[in-house]
Order: C-alpha cells, then sequence, then structure tokens
C-alpha cells in the first residue's frame, strides 16, 4: 500500500515539475493576497501577527484547493483516472498519493508564501522553529479534506463554486489552530505555538485515516 | 434489485397518524407549561421562555446531523436506498431546525446581550454547521445519479458530523458571551429549578417527536421518489 502511495504521489510530482501551473498559480494567489491586504487594511494593521496568520492561513486553504483542482483536472483531461482507479488498491493509492503529493507541493507552496509574507510585511519571527513546526503541521492538515471534497465533487458542474463551500467549513479547525499557532510563534508564545500544532497534527491524522477509509468509496 | 420501499416489517405508514397527534399535543402541552407553569427568570424575566425553544431546537440540530451520519455509514455499509432516504431527510430537517436555531439564539441575544449577532464560538461554529449542511445539500442536488449520489453525500455526511461536538464544546473550549451548559453539566445536577427543568424536558420530547413525525412524512416520500424514478430507468 505504501509503495502504491509513494508511486502515484511520485508520478503527481513529476507531473507537477512539467507542468507547475497548479504551483505557480497557488504562489501567485498568495502573493496577490498579501499585497492586497496590506493595501486594503493599511501597512499597521497589516503586519499585526493575528491579521497575517489569518490570511497567510485562508489565503493557503484557497491555495490548496486551487491546486488539488488542477491536479484531478489533469488526471481527466489525460482520462488518466480511470486507470488508475482499475488498478489493484487504485482508489486508497490515488487518495493517500493525491494527499502526499499536495502536501510537498504545498510546503513550496507555504515557503515561498511565507516568505514573501515575512519579507513583504517586515514581520519580527519571535521562535523560527516553532513557526516552521506550524507551517509544516499545517500544511500536512489542510490536503486531507480538499482532496475528499474534489472527489466528491468530480465531474459536477458547478464544481469550481461547489468544492470551497464544502471545504472551508470543515477546515474552520485546522485554519484556526494554524492561525493561532503560527500567532503564537511569531509573538514568542512557545507553548501556545505546540499546542496548536499538536491539535493541527491531530487533525491531520484524523482526517487521513478517515479519508482512507470512505474516499475509496467515493471515488467512480 | 434495488430495494426502494420502507424496508418489510416496518410500521412506519401505521404510525405515522399516531406519531403525528402524539407530536401536536405534546408540542402544545410543552407550550403552554413554557409560556403559563414554568416560573419566571430572577435575573433575565420573561425574557429567558426562549429558553424552551432554543435549548430543545439545538438539541434537534445535533440530533439531526447524527443521523445523517448513522444513515450515511449505513449506505455505505449496504447500500440499501431506505438509509439514503433517512440520510436526506434527516439532512432538511438539521436545516430547517439548525436555522431556527439561529433566529431563535438572535431573538434571545438582542434583549440579553443587546446584539442581534455577535462574533462569539457557539453563534460561528453553529452559522458554519448551518451552512456545511446546505452544503451538504447542494452537493446532492448537483448529482444527477441515484447511487453516486447517495454515495458522494454519505461520505461528505460522515467528514461533515464533526462539527456537531465542535459547536457543543465551543462555549467550554473559548472564552464566550454564551452561558456555560445548564442541563448536561461537568460539575453535577442540573443548574435549574426543578419546574424549569420539567418544562425543559417536556419541551425536548415534544421537539424530539416532532422531529420523528417530519421524518417519517419525509421518508416515505423520497423513497416514492426513488420508486418513481427507478420505474422510470
Amino acid at each position: 500500500m505504501i509503495d502504491r502511495i509513494a508511486l502515484v504521489a511520485a508520478r503527481e510530482l513529476r507531473a507537477e515539475r512539467r507542468q507547475p501551473d497548479g504551483v505557480v498559480a497557488a504562489v501567485t494567489f498568495i502573493a496577490v493576497l498579501v499585497l492586497l491586504e496590506s493595501l486594503v487594511v493599511g501597512p499597521q494593521i497589516a503586519r499585526d501577527a493575528d491579521v497575517a496568520s489569518a490570511l497567510f492561513w485562508l489565503a493557503l486553504a484557497f491555495a490548496t484547493i486551487l491546486a488539488t483542482m488542477r491536479s484531478f483536472d489533469r488526471e481527466l483531461e489525460d482520462d488518466a483516472l480511470e486507470g488508475l482507479v482499475a488498478l489493484p488498491g487504485g482508489r486508497d493509492a490515488l487518495f493517500g498519493g493525491k494527499v502526499l503529493s499536495l502536501a510537498v507541493v504545498l510546503v513550496l507552496v507555504a515557503a515561498i508564501g511565507g516568505l514573501l509574507s515575512l519579507v513583504l510585511l517586515d514581520l519580527p519571527v519571535a521562535l523560527p522553529l516553532h513557526l516552521l513546526v506550524v507551517v509544516l503541521l499545517g500544511v500536512v492538515a489542510l490536503p486531507p479534506i480538499v482532496v475528499v471534497d474534489v472527489v466528491l465533487a468530480l465531474r459536477l458542474r458547478a464544481r469550481a463554486a461547489l468544492v470551497p463551500i464544502l471545504a472551508l467549513p470543515v477546515l474552520v479547525p485546522q485554519l484556526v489552530a494554524a492561525t493561532r499557532g503560527t500567532s503564537a510563534a511569531l509573538t514568542g508564545d512557545a507553548l501556545g505555538a505546540l499546542s496548536w500544532a499538536g491539535l493541527l497534527f491531530a487533525f491531520a491524522v484524523v482526517y487521513t485515516v478517515v479519508g482512507l477509509t470512505i474516499v475509496p468509496a467515493a471515488i467512480e | 434489485m434495488i430495494e426502494t420501499t420502507i424496508p418489510r416489517g416496518t410500521p412506519l405508514p401505521r404510525i405515522r397518524p399516531w406519531l403525528g397527534i402524539a407530536a401536536a399535543a405534546s408540542f402544545v402541552v410543552a407550550s403552554a407549561m413554557a409560556l403559563f407553569w414554568a416560573p419566571t427568570d430572577a435575573v433575565q424575566g420573561d425574557v429567558y421562555r426562549i429558553l424552551y425553544v432554543h435549548v430543545p431546537l439545538a438539541w434537534l440540530a445535533y440530533l439531526a446531523f447524527v443521523v445523517v451520519f448513522l444513515a450515511s455509514v449505513a449506505w455505505l455499509w449496504t447500500k440499501r436506498p431506505f438509509f439514503d432516504a433517512v440520510a436526506v431527510a434527516s439532512a432538511e430537517i438539521g436545516v430547517l431546525f439548525t436555522g431556527l436555531f439561529l433566529v431563535a439564539g438572535s431573538i434571545w441575544a438582542k434583549p440579553t446581550w443587546g446584539v442581534w449577532w455577535t462574533w462569539e464560538p457557539r453563534l460561528v461554529t453553529t452559522a458554519i454547521m448551518f451552512v456545511m449542511y446546505v452544503g451538504y445539500l447542494l452537493l446532492r442536488g448537483l448529482s444527477t445519479d441515484f447511487s453516486r449520489r447517495a454515495t458522494r453525500a454519505a461520505v461528505f455526511g460522515i467528514v461533515a458530523v464533526i462539527d456537531v461536538p465542535i459547536v457543543h464544546l465551543s462555549v467550554l473550549w473559548a472564552n464566550s458571551l454564551h452561558q456555560l451548559p445548564t442541563v448536561l453539566r461537568i460539575a453535577g445536577s442540573p443548574a435549574l429549578d426543578t419546574p424549569m427543568l420539567v418544562t425543559l424536558m417536556v419541551s425536548l420530547g415534544a421537539y424530539t417527536l416532532v422531529y420523528a413525525y417530519f421524518m417519517s412524512a419525509r421518508v416515505s416520500l423520497e423513497l416514492a421518489r426513488q420508486g418513481r424514478l427507478w420505474t422510470r430507468t
């Protein structure tokens, strides 16, 4: 099973490297939002740790949706989904592989988007290591839910509107935890940052297990 | 062959009229007790009587979405359309009662907190739960194939249920304006006067009967609709 998941993830990452439109779209989206934020609310409010963290994670949630939808669009355009699902254990591997590859892609997106936020907003970071842990776990906690919702909305009309409606309310606990954890790391609250990071880890594990258990039934 | 009728041996059609009568009668009794029998609250006065509507609506919202979860698991397990009918019926009724729960809460908030709406964890998580199940109904509405629709909705029904404990426990997890639980308290017995508690329990029973009646009617309608769909195809 692990081998098959790794195979799908590697294939996905190869496709993303050859045609990196998912990553480019996600990074551009975050950059636009960071720039807009300081213009709309003013640099003083934009530099507030809570505001900057909230916007970063909301942008990353939308970026995850964009990247996931692009990833499945590529499968549909190439008629590759049927072949993948037909393989033994293909459905589990498809879910696991997509989640894994998206997490890797999102680490890249979060690194670029995070650096942009830090530089453009001139944010001071009190606990860099804690920030890294929170961001890594936050990035791992987002893809399982988004992949589930993109699979559910596959081949439906109004899919672009439906996926955010389904995914964002379910992502609320992860977004709250990631925002609070990031803000705590920026302002020097080590215990707060690690507590929220622990919650993010728990959500990542729960939704990955739930996804691996029930999503294969939804892939047709 | 897909079974699209009420499972054999289910007394649902026979008991529905009686369920309707019991729901209506208990609703009248609960309303009379709430308005005339329960004592006036020492702090809030008569305004607090909305409690006898607000709390049962909250209970029904939770109950409805837990039933969606259980029916979704049962559909994925057995693929019997009866369970999909139960899930859609409970989701629709749950959305209705969650909407009413939010409205009743808002009406209660104005005289007690001074605002119709405030960014308070219980209110926001309840609104998110409402949107989540509107999304569930949207997902169903956009799918055309019966089996795929039921499966997609079931998966989402299982994922979405996690919001129910989040809504309930949000008042404990965050400092909020909303009062802490008064009946199901970790600290011990309910923090309510006996006549108030009795009235609340009668209201909870009455609203649960209303839910059961709505469910029996909506499940029958859904099964009839499924039956027509299968006859046509």
